[in-house]
């Protein structure tokens, strides 16, 4: 069984400024402007699990794990319901 | 967690993503785009960051009706026209809630072949060009530095770009780009900007270039208009169009659609105008009617 990865969403576009990522779904937008430890979990997030992005960032920022889980959890939902992360299940003919 | 959704986005960003919107739904209906000017322009052509304030794109002229229709339904709306919008028709300009100005090119200032001869000159050398992780194409080098001159022709930019372009650009550039000028037949307005437009005194489009480079009233630009035209027809077409009044701009000006009376109002307003710039120039010094004529 495969865990369960995040993607960036097709058809989406981003830039790096000065470490502030802008990200937008195409042709419409809007831009979401992401900062700080916002950015940190978009730029770990793709081809990862949570888990293995709640680990990251909490070695990142020399955290405990249970200090930041519900609030790394509840801001990947929120990417999700805006379109700008997928969920998926890796291809086992692509491992 | 720190997500601040839609706060202080920067101009540069938002019109690079701008370009990558753009050329999505060019890519979804097959239109051929190509990104010009501005952030667009490579980076050895351009003195520091892009300071342009819109999106350019000149578009395969067969490919603009579609075009037009496909960006209207997804967000962009019309706000000044090909025949209001620009002086020469050549430029449609959008406003989109998201990516701001969109200025939509069906061919450009200063090239005198066909629109359609052009684009696909200009097409044949295309590069790729990233644009927020969307790929969309400009033009190849020597057309980039190009665009650029005549652009400056009309005193768009500084000389900056001229410098960049053209000046002090290697031999090998300059010759790249004398032959485009020449495929285009651009030399009237390219020599406007590279200062050796009097060795076109007897071309059609010389005054229109002198008033566009050097500047003059309204009414010596559009008689120079007038007279650039290539045929008689297009001459009927522009004259006929100079005494209508341009609702887009009004509108922009007052901030809300114009109403009859004040449309009323502009239309006679321009002849006056008109009147005052020709006892102007009727009681301006010889030597200087000489220069703008």
């Amino acid at each position: 069984m495969n865990a369960v990865v995040l993607r960036v969403a097709t058809g989406l576009a981003q830039l790096d400024r000065d470490g502030v990522v802008y990200v937008a779904s195409l042709p419409g937008g809007p831009i979401t402007v992401l900062e700080g430890t916002a950015a940190s979990i978009w730029v770990q997030a793709s081809g990862h699990g949570r888990a293995e992005v709640v680990e990251g960032l909490a070695e990142e920022l020399g955290l405990e794990i249970s200090e930041i889980e519900g609030d790394v959890e509840a801001f990947i939902d929120t990417l999700l319901e805006r379109g700008l992360l997928v969920e998926e299940r890796p291809d086992p003919r692509s491992v | 967690m720190e997500s601040n959704a839609e706060v202080q986005v920067p101009l540069a960003v938002r019109l690079r993503f701008g370009r990558a919107a753009l050329q999505v739904v060019a890519d979804e209906i097959g239109a051929d785009v190509l990104h010009i000017k501005g952030d667009a322009a490579d980076p050895s052509l351009r003195p520091g960051e892009p300071s342009g304030t819109d999106v350019d794109i000149l578009v395969r002229p067969a490919h603009v009706a579609m075009l037009d229709r496909a960006i209207r339904v997804r967000g962009w709306r019309v706000y000044s026209t090909f025949v209001y919008g620009s002086p020469f028709g050549h430029a449609q300009t959008y406003l989109h809630d998201a990516w701001g100005y969109l200025d939509l090119h069906r061919w450009f200032p200063g090239i005198r072949v066909p629109p359609d001869v052009a684009f696909e000159r200009l097409w044949a050398n295309r590069q790729m060009a990233d644009f927020a992780g969307i790929e969309g194409r400009v033009p190849g080098l020597a057309a980039q530095a190009t665009l650029l001159v005549l652009n400056a022709a009309r005193g768009a930019r500084s000389g900056a770009d001229l410098a960049l372009s053209w000046t002090e650009a290697s031999a090998e550039h300059r010759i790249e780009v004398e032959r485009l000028v020449d495929d285009l037949d651009a030399h009237v307005a390219f020599a406007a900007a590279t200062g050796d437009l009097e060795l076109y005194r007897e071309e059609r489009d010389y005054r229109l270039w002198k008033v566009l480079s050097e500047g003059g009233t309204r009414s010596e630009e559009w008689w120079a208009r007038v007279r650039s035209a290539p045929s008689i027809g297009e001459a009927v077409r522009i004259a006929a169009r100079a005494p209508l009044v341009n609702v887009e701009h009004l509108a922009i000006k007052l901030g809300r659609a114009p109403t009859r009376w004040e449309v009323v109002a502009a239309f006679f307003a321009r002849p006056l105008r008109a009147a005052v710039e020709a006892a102007d120039w009727l009681r301006a010094p010889r030597h200087r009617r000489r220069r703008t004529r």
